[in-house]
């Protein structure tokens, strides 16, 4: 309960109003007592009730007691008494499900042309596989009654499961002969048939499942199931002690009750939903630490936990009671906030929870840190929202208004304050979500793959999951795996790469305005007497063991294909034929600490990244498919599906689509290719021209010339050039490493990066001196090659190279002091400074600017111009210190060029003839 | 040239350090936790071979034969141990508040709620004595003969202590002597993994399990093979360490930061507990992990012929006991320093009496929350003075043989010197017993949930002073107290 910090937190904040901290010290008490009874409850019936919660009546729909009439439970009169219980159900989407966004067939955003709204209640989705039908269809799956009776154990009630979508009461709705509103369809026929909505009554939005300790959701799965719409809510309090049941009937029990027909106080829990609550839809929530966590291998329960493998739990993976790989070295726990002690509620909380409401960044005074400005409790109690603060998932599209309400990791978290050991904080921050690192591998299996091209003899698909190894159940051996990372689009307009898991399915749809093929129809056209059909058996049954097995059970072959096509037509469903598709789920829970937290660079920044890592989608593609990705999703899907040999698919993605260049990672192939080039032709000329010049002097036998001593290099000079040597050759190395450590292991990747730009300090501030040093001193003269005779000049010293050199010739051009440069060197030099050192300091401050000034860097290319370019002008660097070296052995003796560079004093050919 | 040389070696020293330290000094710092405990672990110096040296000096009728020998050349061993609460069994004398005189306690003069007393049952108790012959009061604690060199030195697993404190039967004394070396797990867990009368019976902490313990038993005599004496550092044969069972204060005390640093956690979360909650209530999750210790022992079942015997339930001789395994010790203040049950102490037989409470509380900033195996019992006291007594169990007309309580009683008051008024019954104790070995890895150190949060806690929060989970209400030194 994280009611009483908040409640310290405001009283530091200088709350004036005296009647506020004393209501919430109110609340504070009973939420200490609400734990005790918790636990309490869980031991046995309650024997202390809330400490606020006053006790009230319990009322039927008509608003009487339900002591007098025997009927069911009211949430809405009973809860309603108080709460404004109209107010709560329109404003939670828990209950609408979608329900007030229905459109017409297909025009929702997953483009399923069977998909009528953006929730639960007219969204597919095809591990359920069984779909409310569109209003017309000719062979519909589930109409809303039976909507309720499949998927209402998921539904807290209210909505869909109250009005019809003309706004009447279902109760009070008309009969139509063909209206899947008032209609069942008849299991055996397939015709429709009346559905009495007076007997069944309808399912009003359940308060007990989330604000009682310990509902019974399996009695109130089961009414829901057999049709007793009305006693669900009844059934959900089974076991507490207030009402039981026998044969069907269930009783109200008047002990339960004070004198004036009210619950006695004792019977009064309400509380708080407690993770336990939200468990019962949303996936496996274990919260005693003492207890070891089991779960079946690939046979969870509850969704977050098939869909994602996450598990909310504080325990430490390695005294659960799972059978992980390495188990005994996995000391973290399942999940990092519940291990701290914190609840659903704490980041998924109401809207308008005056204790948790902060207002968004984009509406709040920048000056404003928080704003005291509250909601008076009672209030918010009469009008709690059940909107609840939410993510930015890629699997739930109902409600987008509160998409990314939540507290996000930065809410909480100062990133800066545990990152400093990160290079590029912020430049990682604005690239991969918080998840990419500190989610690194689900422990638990997920499904991978549902396929429901054919069914097993129970009627249930075929499939496959990930993360287990062996048959599926207590004894599978739990690997865990690691989630793709794809990059998604935040409502606050962040693009990062989250993990995720993805599940592929594959299914039968028939005619042109497409539907699943409704499961009792596959039923038909697979199975008979409850086995499978004869023609069925002798197509698929390849060892002719009597048995379908998981490899025998796959559309591989055209036989077996055009047996099912033909099976499903002669049920009279147009062309019908198989179609796949991929949804992702985002994977936000199960965090773990720094120690489990990807930390290693090269993870990221080797050839083998990550970030794109690919994850399997199916073991198998049936005959003549492809799987696509459903729609409408924030996801962004630029990269490949591709086969392997086995047939298996797989997805691949591809961070570089979206603006991401990873160093040590991405690399421009043609880049790499030219600058190699380019460097091997140069190492090869400077070969062929020494060994001709060896060959041409072994030939004429060495020249002599008349030389004298000339001091042609100051002290400064030549410590300019040693230091920019040094400078250079290191930031190469360094270079390469960035730009390929997975061939230089031992080098730290960040400690490289980080010498990397040291060094380009350290050579742009020795150019910065050494250019001062050449204007002031007029040096910088020799550089400039003069336009007169330019040509000329260069054309001789150039044949020199190619010819007089080996000829033994003399240097066209004396060097001396103050002219060091010949006419070659100078416009050698003159483009080494004035374009390639300005193009790899620009370039290489933008690489480093995309932490500091991003939008520059974006604006002038971004990393995946910018790093390519950087390193093809590195590789022309790197051959011009080749030829450069070369050239230095070409003066009288091939070590005098490097020998004055060394001592400053250089032996300098006197040439017989004047200088033109 | 010798100039340009010298300008060069220059240049380039220059060049190396405009590049060396400014990479250096931008470099990421290395993991900041420089904990690094090895350093404070004494070496093991290899031990004399004392063969060659023992040959002549045989041969050895007796324990004292053999100490005689060691003094000949180890002139100040006996009085140095001499000095010890091994050799003593009594502690230097206390001033304790509430008392007048200055106290000492020790298992020489005091009783605990196991087998309650030494006195007038020596020869049985004292076979864990480190000395020779201590059978009756008048023993001589001044006669550096009677110290027992071989208990703590023997490394050939043969030399074992009988009645009084004499070799047993038929050791080989010449054998034992010449094979003698630094203690190891052995010669400490022979009387101490023993205690109480048994394998594991007394402590909780220690028991067989540490002579070769799993790694998950104890971090570290397992993983990294400690001796006892790695921590138990020992000068001038003076042992270090205390436990409050026969020790009142802290001095020459043991702890986790002798060698680990004080804030090692990465965690600042974790780090913050450190002012409130001992390293080992985190580190030592379960006590008694791998055998079963004592956990209640009801001396006034005893004598009963009605009874069926086993071992570690009932025996006539000693009443009714409780075992437990692998169980959550109790958490409670403590600063190190205990409160003591006097022999001759008034007690209140309605109430359990706690023999040693650990002392601190909440408001004491130097106590922290800390983990105990309390072991409660019922044992006899004198109705009509209300104290307790001792009875005498060993020997002649001591309850083992005679199963009279009356009797035992009687004469056990005449040796500790106590009144007697001849009407007795029992009453019950409670014992604390540090739980400080058995140190698990930090992968198995507790986690959040097991303390704080909607779950079962194993603190009870309002019994130990706070108002609530502190996760909520704050810690002791919050402002939100």
């Amino acid at each position: 309960m994280k009611l009483i910090n908040n409640k310290s937190k405001q009283s530091r904040l200088k709350i004036t109003s005296i009647l506020f901290v004393a209501a919430l010290l109110i609340i504070g008490v009973a939420a200490t007592g609400q734990t005790a009874l918790a636990e309490k409850s869980a031991q046995g019936g309650p024997d202390e009730g809330s400490p606020l919660h006053p006790s009230f009546p319990m009322l039927d729909e008509d608003g009487e007691n339900v002591l007098d009439t025997g009927n069911p439970i009211s949430t809405m009169q009973t809860c309603g008494s108080c709460h404004d219980t109209e107010f709560i159900e329109e404003h939670s989407y828990h209950a609408n499900a979608g329900f007030d966004d229905m459109v017409a067939a297909g025009e929702t955003p997953t483009e399923r042309d069977w998909d009528t709204s953006p929730g639960f209640f007219g969204t597919w989705n095809p591990i359920a596989y069984r779909y409310l039908s569109p209003a017309g269809d000719e062979y519909p799956d589930l109409t809303t009654p039976e909507w309720i009776q499949a998927f209402g154990g998921r539904h807290p009630g209210g909505g869909p499961a109250v009005y019809s979508q003309t706004g009447v009461k279902l109760t009070e709705l008309a009969y139509s002969v063909d209206s899947f509103e008032t209609n069942i369809v008849d299991p055996e026929t397939g015709e429709l048939v009346k559905w009495d909505w007076q007997e069944s009554g309808i399912v009003e939005m359940n308060c007990f499942l989330c604000h009682t300790p310990a509902p019974n959701n399996d009695a109130r799965k089961e009414a829901l199931h057999d049709g007793a719409f009305q006693w669900a809510n009844t059934a959900t309090l089974l076991g507490s002690g207030i009402v039981s049941e026998a044969n069907g009937e269930f009783t109200w029990n008047e002990t339960a009750f004070n004198e004036d027909k009210e619950l006695s106080a004792e019977f009064v829990t309400l509380q708080d939903p407690e993770d336990n609550n939200c468990g019962l839809c949303h996936g496996l929530v274990h919260d005693n630490v003492e207890d070891p966590l089991v779960m079946d291998g690939c046979s969870p329960e509850r969704w977050t936990t098939i869909t994602t493998g996450q598990i909310i739990s504080s325990q430490r993976l390695s005294v659960s009671g799972m059978n992980l790989a390495d188990k005994e070295n996995l000391a973290r726990s399942w999940d990092v906030h519940a291990e701290r002690q914190l609840e659903c509620t704490d980041c998924h909380y109401a809207l308008n929870n005056p204790l948790y409401y902060q207002e968004g960044s984009a509406t709040r005074p920048d000056h404003l840190l928080f704003d005291p400005r509250r909601l008076e409790l009672g209030e918010y109690l009469e009008q709690p929202l059940h909107q609840f603060a939410r993510g930015d998932s890629a699997q739930s599209m109902v409600s987008p208004n509160v998409k990314g309400t939540m507290r996000g990791c930065a809410d909480c978290h100062d990133a800066d304050a545990a990152h400093d050991w990160l290079p590029y904080a912020d430049r990682h921050m604005s690239a991969v979500s918080c998840e990419t690192c500190h989610i690194p591998k689900l422990y638990s299996s997920a499904n991978q793959q549902y396929d429901w091209t054919v069914i097993d003899i129970e009627g249930n698909a075929q499939t496959q999951c990930r993360g287990s190894e062996g048959e599926v159940g207590v004894n599978s051996l739990l690997v865990g795996y690691e989630p793709i990372l794809l990059p998604r689009e935040d409502a606050n307009g962040t693009k990062t790469l989250v993990p995720h898991n993805l599940i592929t399915t594959w299914f039968w749809i028939y005619g042109e305005d497409e539907r699943p093929v409704p499961q009792r129809d596959l039923e038909l056209a697979y199975l008979q007497d409850a086995e499978y059909a004869p023609e069925v058996l002798e197509a698929f049954d390849a060892n002719s063991d009597g048995l379908l097995d998981d490899s025998e059970l796959i559309i591989d072959t055209e036989a077996k294909d055009s047996l099912i096509k033909e099976r499903l037509s002669a049920l009279g469903f147009d062309n019908p034929r198989i179609a796949g598709e991929i949804q992702p789920y985002s994977i936000h829970h199960d965090v773990a600490t720094s120690d489990w937290a990807t930390r290693d660079c090269q993870t990221c920044h080797s050839e083998d990244t990550r970030l794109t890592q690919e994850l399997q989608l199916s073991g198998y593609v049936p005959i003549g498919t492809k799987a696509e990705f459903v729609p409408g999703s924030n996801v962004i899907f630029n990269g490949e599906i591709y086969e392997d040999e086995n047939g298996a698919i797989f997805y691949k993605p591809a961070p570089d689509a979206e603006n991401l260049y990873i160093l040590g990672a991405d690399s421009v192939k043609w880049i790499d290719a030219v600058g190699l080039w380019s460097f091997i032709l140069v190492v090869l000329g400077v070969l062929g021209h020494g060994g001709l010049r060896v060959y041409a002097a072994s030939k004429n036998g060495v020249h002599e010339v008349k030389v004298e001593k000339v001091y042609m290099y100051s002290v400064y000079e030549r410590f300019w050039h040693w230091m920019q040597t040094a400078a250079i050759v290191l930031l190469l190395f360094t270079g390469m490493i960035i730009h390929n450590p997975d061939s230089y292991v031992l080098f730290s990747f960040s400690g490289v990066v980080i010498t990397h730009n040291v060094l380009a300090t350290i050579l742009a501030v020795n150019a910065a001196l050494s250019l001062f040093y050449h204007l002031v001193s007029g040096e910088i003269k020799q550089y400039i090659p003069r336009p007169r005779g330019f040509f000329d000049q260069t054309f001789t010293q150039a044949t020199f190279y190619i010819n007089g050199i080996f000829k033994g010739e003399e240097h066209p051009f004396e060097k001396s002091a103050k002219k060091k440069l010949n006419p070659l060197q100078q416009i050698t030099y003159f483009g080494i400074l004035n374009v390639l050192l300005p193009l790899q300091g620009i370039t290489g401050i933008l690489i480093w600017g995309a932490e500091r000034w991003p939008p520059l860097s974006a604006a002038l290319g971004g990393l995946p111009f910018l790093a390519p370019f950087h390193t093809l002008i590195a590789w022309l660097f790197g051959s011009f210190i080749v030829m450069h070296v070369y050239l230095t052995t070409t003066g009288h003796t091939p070590l005098a060029g490097i020998n004055s560079m060394i001592n400053g004093w250089d032996d300098v050919e006197v040439h017989e003839h004047t200088e033109k | 040239m010798k100039k340009i040389n010298r300008t060069w070696i220059i240049g380039a020293i220059a060049t190396l350090l405009i590049i060396l330290i400014p990479t250096i000094y931008f470099l990421p710092e290395s993991d900041k936790r420089s904990d690094d405990p090895w350093q404070n672990i004494p070496l093991h110096p290899v031990h004399t071979d004392h063969t060659a040296i023992l040959e002549d000096r045989g041969p050895f009728e007796t324990g004292s034969d053999v100490t005689r020998a060691c003094l000949e050349c180890h002139e100040n061993s006996a009085s140095e141990m001499m000095a010890t609460a091994h050799w003593t069994w009594e502690s230097e004398p206390y001033d304790i508040e509430g008392r007048d005189e200055p106290v000492t306690i020790g298992k020489k003069n005091q009783i605990n709620n196991f087998c309650i007393g030494v006195q007038g049952n020596w020869s049985s108790c004292t076979s864990c004595h480190a000395g020779y012959g201590w059978d009756s009061a008048d023993f001589d604690f001044e006669n550096e003969e009677n110290v027992d060199c071989l208990v703590c030195h023997d490394t050939t697993g043969t030399y074992v202590k009988s009645t009084a404190g004499n070799p047993a039967e038929g050791t080989d004394l010449m054998d034992v002597a010449k094979n003698i070396g630094i203690p190891g797990r052995e010669n400490c867990g022979g009387c101490h993994f023993k205690g109480g009368g048994g394998n594991a019976v007394k402590h909780g902490d220690l028991d067989e399990t540490l002579y070769y313990p799993p790694d998950n038993v104890d971090v570290h005599m397992g993983e990294h093979d400690f001796l006892c004496t790695d921590c138990h550092r020992t000068e001038a044969h003076l042992v270090s360490g205390r436990s409050i069972s026969v020790s009142l204060d802290s001095k020459n005390q043991i702890a986790c930061t002798d060698c680990h640093s004080e804030e090692l956690h990465e965690d600042e979360r974790i780090n913050v507990h450190l002012s409130s909650v001992a390293c080992q209530t985190c580190h030592i999750p379960s006590a008694a992990t791998r055998d079963a210790t004592k956990m209640y022992w009801d001396w006034s079942t005893a004598g009963n012929d009605d009874i069926e015997e086993s071992t570690h339930e009932y025996l006539k001789i000693k009443g009714s006991f409780v075992y437990e395994d692998d169980f959550v010790p109790e958490y409670r203040w403590y600063n190190g320093t205990a409160d003591r049950y006097l022999l001759g102490d008034e007690m209140n037989p309605e109430e359990i009496t706690a023999i040693n409470m650990p002392l601190g509380d909440i408001d004491d900033e130097t106590a922290k929350i800390f983990p105990f195996k309390v072991h409660r019992g019922k044992q006899p006291y004198d109705t009509v003075y209300n104290y307790f007594l001792q009875p005498k169990t060993v020997g002649e007309g001591g309850f083992w043989t005679e199963f009279d309580w009356d009797l035992a009683l009687r004469l056990g008051s005449e040796i500790t010197g106590m009144e007697y008024s001849g009407e007795y019954d029992f009453a019950p104790t409670e014992m604390f017993w540090p739980t400080t070995h058995m140190v698990t890895s930090a992968d198995e150190a507790l986690t959040c949930g097991y303390c704080h949060g909607e779950g079962e806690s194993r603190m009870d929060w309002e019994a130990l002073g706070y108002y609530g989970d502190p996760i909520d209400w704050g810690g002791r030194f919050s402002a939100k107290r």
